[in-house]
């Protein structure tokens, strides 16, 4: 007689596995910190996501002011948004860097997703042609706030990793 | 999430996939040098990328690894006799060397040369650290010998085993490299089993089970760092290094031998799980070979006289329910492989990963699962070599250190990732 495991993994009895929605969806935010970033962010958001807003640091933030938690973050067509209300309807943030650029914005970021319990991603656009000094500045100032931190040699992986978080 | 396509594309690997001619750009495991262990000694069935082949050591010692079936009439050559230098199908006579060429037809007379136009399919076949390698691609692209560190080793400083794993190779391979379940699946194991008890770094593990991750790429693949908590601020570093295909280094712990796998499709329903053990810098204890001999630490027991791991489907893994409830074990299947092997056959032969729900901690697989794709299409479209080929790709390490808080683990640990010829891997 087969054993209950042996009958459980045949190719035959995985027809018989639930076919319904096993998730609801997951907010996720995606938050460009650079100029470099936010080009990525831009081309991105042009493909077609459920589940996921596209942001940046940079646009609305008014030039030479102090900063303000107030007109400080954007979505891509200019539209002011509270960092606060954005996070409070997150699952996950994703931060989009450029290895050498300024990634200061984080530690706002990742203080109010610490605050508020909301995981946080960033992710490090490194080509292999910046130096490992340059991606270290970034990284250091990244590591602080996030809970996985990946460094990837191109932007493509973003999209892929987008597309496996159900975005 | 992995669109169907793309996981077709990766987990498939019969001849003609793009998964399979992305495998047949390595050297890859094929058997362990004490399966063919003398001259004329028998023959061995060997499935590989879902092709049914035989391997043999001829008279001079020569290895071949030809297709098992004679090109007469179809019959395994496994029953053939190995002898003369060659191998000969027992049916009608006809005889095969080491490169399947076949050299003697005794019913054709010897000058009509009939025998020259036969030859079965064969691969080249290479004994490296108690491994014998084929490379089942094309000739003009066959790369350099393996340069893997445990391959290079005196005899005396390596263990390596190898099991059938009936599940698709990916899930395998993702289960190697994807640190977090460590704190929970195998929480048993740290403090008991003999080739990981007694490491300070075990408590690590244990007490802080939410690892905070960095995934960097590297030429060959790439380094995942799960970073835990340790005294005064400072943090506990384990690298793994994942190299493509399917090669991955568990981060060392005290004192203990360095432990490793590859995975290696049979055929897209099951795997070979190679297994190694190692140190660089001095031969492994007597009691060291003797666990690993015993299934200890990531081997197995075996089913008598074959390679079938004693805990199996068949017999539910000899799942213990109490050793689970007394946390004995976490899962109730005893020994870290099979713990491991278990679940990932629980999955099916073939996972669907359209119904999975991956998180942000799990971006080592996604990462690996987006290079073998991006490898195998530039392999497919452009005839790019993938990453992993490069001999330089395979000197990796994996490491185990105490970093302080503002230390990147891949420039702190830059030394410690890279093989230095006798000297003992960083560990804690």
């Amino acid at each position: 007689m087969q054993s209950e495991s042996t009958r459980a993994t045949s190719a035959a009895e995985a027809r018989f596995r639930i076919d319904a929605p096993n998730s609801r969806p997951r907010a996720i935010k995606v938050i460009a910190l650079d100029p470099a970033s936010e080009a990525i962010v831009k081309n991105l958001a042009q493909e077609k996501w459920a589940h996921a807003t596209f942001l940046t640091t940079l646009s609305a933030r008014p030039r030479g002011e102090p900063f303000s938690m107030s007109g400080w973050l954007a979505d891509l067509a200019g539209h002011i948004k509270d960092l606060v209300d954005e996070i409070d309807n997150a699952d996950l943030v994703v931060m989009i860097a450029s290895a050498g650029e300024n990634a200061e914005a984080a530690t706002i970021i990742g203080e109010a997703c610490s605050l508020k319990r909301v995981m946080t991603t960033a992710l490090v656009v490194a080509p292999t042609t910046v130096s490992d000094a340059a991606l270290a500045r970034t990284l250091s100032t990244l590591r602080p706030w996030a809970l996985m931190l990946v460094v990837a040699n191109d932007e493509d992986y973003i999209a892929d990793m987008l597309v496996a978080l159900r975005a | 999430m992995l669109k169907k396509e793309q996981s077709d594309l990766i987990t498939l690997t019969a001849p003609g996939t793009p998964g399979g001619r992305l495998f047949r750009s390595y050297w890859m495991p094929a058997l362990l040098s004490s399966e063919l262990p003398e001259n004329d000694c028998p023959p061995v069935r060997v499935k590989l990328l879902s092709e049914r082949l035989l391997a043999f050591r001829d008279s001079k010692g020569r290895l071949g690894l030809i297709d098992e079936f004679c090109a007469h009439r179809g019959v395994s050559l496994w029953f053939g006799r190995n002898e003369e230098g060659g191998l000969r199908c027992p049916y009608h006579g006809w005889k095969y060397d080491h490169t399947g060429q076949c050299v003697e037809v005794p019913s054709e007379p010897v000058e009509s040369g009939f025998c020259n136009k036969i030859k079965l399919k064969s691969y080249p076949l290479i004994e490296l650290g108690g491994v014998l390698w084929t490379y089942m691609g094309p000739a003009e692209k066959r790369p350099a010998e393996p340069g893997w560190e445990f391959a290079h080793v005196p005899p005396a400083h390596s263990f390596v085993s190898k099991r059938i794993q009936e599940s698709n190779w990916l899930q395998a391979m993702e289960g190697g490299i994807d640190s977090s379940h460590v704190s929970f699946l195998h929480r048993g194991d740290l403090n008991s089993d003999p080739l990981f008890r007694g490491a300070k770094a075990n408590q690590y593990n244990l007490k802080d089970s939410r690892p905070v991750f960095e995934v960097v790429e590297s030429p060959g693949g790439l380094y995942i760092g799960a970073r835990r908590n340790a005294e005064n601020g400072s943090y506990y570093w384990r690298i793994t290094p994942w190299v493509m295909p399917s090669f991955t280094m568990i981060a060392p712990r005290g004192n203990h031998p360095v432990h490793g796998h590859f995975w290696i499709p049979i055929d897209d329903e099951n795997c070979w799980t190679w297994s190694f053990d190692y140190r660089p810098d001095r031969a492994l204890t007597k009691e060291e070979r003797q666990a690993m001999e015993d299934g200890k630490g990531i081997h197995v027991k075996y089913e008598p006289n074959t390679f079938r791991p004693l805990a199996n489907k068949d017999n539910d893994y000899l799942i213990d329910r109490a050793g689970q409830k007394a946390g004995k074990t976490y899962s109730g299947v005893e020994g870290i492989a099979m713990q491991d092997a278990s679940l990932q056959e629980s999955m099916g032969p073939i996972v669907d990963r359209t119904k999975e729900n991956l998180v942000s901690t799990d971006n080592g697989i996604i990462m690996a699962r987006h290079r073998l794709v991006r490898a195998t299409k530039a392999l497919m479209d452009k005839d790019v070599v993938p990453p992993g080929v490069d001999t330089a790709h395979q000197t990796v390490r994996s490491a185990a250190i105490v970093l302080p808080p503002d230390q990147p683990f891949i420039e702190a640990a830059k030394e410690a990732l890279t093989v230095r010829a006798g000297t003992s891997h960083a560990s804690v």
